[in-house]
């Protein structure tokens, strides 16, 4: 999958950034260009994928 | 997908300011003092059509000062434009820099959407 990351910019300014076909917490180092360059954050949400890898992260060090 | 965040824009750059006035067909941005009626401020002045007083944007902090008196001297739509404007410009132009491919996208509810290919050509 193509790493994208998709910006909803609102009529208002308001903007809302997504990252897509990222693994893991490489997703927001891949979009802190654009969160720092906009301005404050205000709120975040990690979604299913970034717990699924994070979860697959911990199962693999558990077996070391 | 992996993360989501919201983020609320601040006006900190000359140049997308520059160039969000360009889109908006306004006159170009003018570095100064300029009055609001009974205030001040220092900065960016941008002319939005049918306001009385100029928005006037403070790019070392970020800040938009104005006073359109609830709307009845200046429609907040026009601002709202404005900030929208800035923020695709901006957007744009830190994916550019570094090399990403930008794909813009109008919106039916009006907002605007890009889309970043990471790596992509320039």
């Amino acid at each position: 999958m193509s790493k994208t990351i998709e910006i909803i910019v609102a009529p208002d300014g308001g903007t809302r950034v997504e990252t897509k076909g990222f693994t893991g917490a490489d997703c927001r180092q891949a979009s802190q260009f654009v969160e720092s360059a906009l301005g404050q954050r205000t709120g975040e949400e990690l979604t299913g994928a970034f717990y699924q890898q994070t979860e697959s992260e911990q199962v693999r060090q558990q077996n070391y | 997908m992996s993360h989501i965040v919201r983020i609320q824009t601040e006006v900190r750059d000359p140049v997308a300011v520059s160039a969000a006035c360009e889109r908006l067909k306004l006159p170009q941005p003018s570095q100064g003092v300029f009055k609001l009626f009974s205030a001040q401020a220092a900065g960016l002045g941008i002319e939005l059509p049918g306001w009385r007083y100029p928005v006037v944007c403070d790019t070392a902090n970020g800040h938009v000062h104005f006073d359109n008196y609830g709307g009845r001297w200046g429609e907040q739509a026009r601002l709202d434009a404005f900030l929208q404007a800035y923020a695709v410009q901006k957007a744009s132009l830190e994916a550019r820099r570094r090399g990403h491919t930008v794909l813009e996208q109008p919106l039916e509810d009006g907002s605007i959407k890009l889309t970043v290919q990471i790596g992509g050509a320039a």
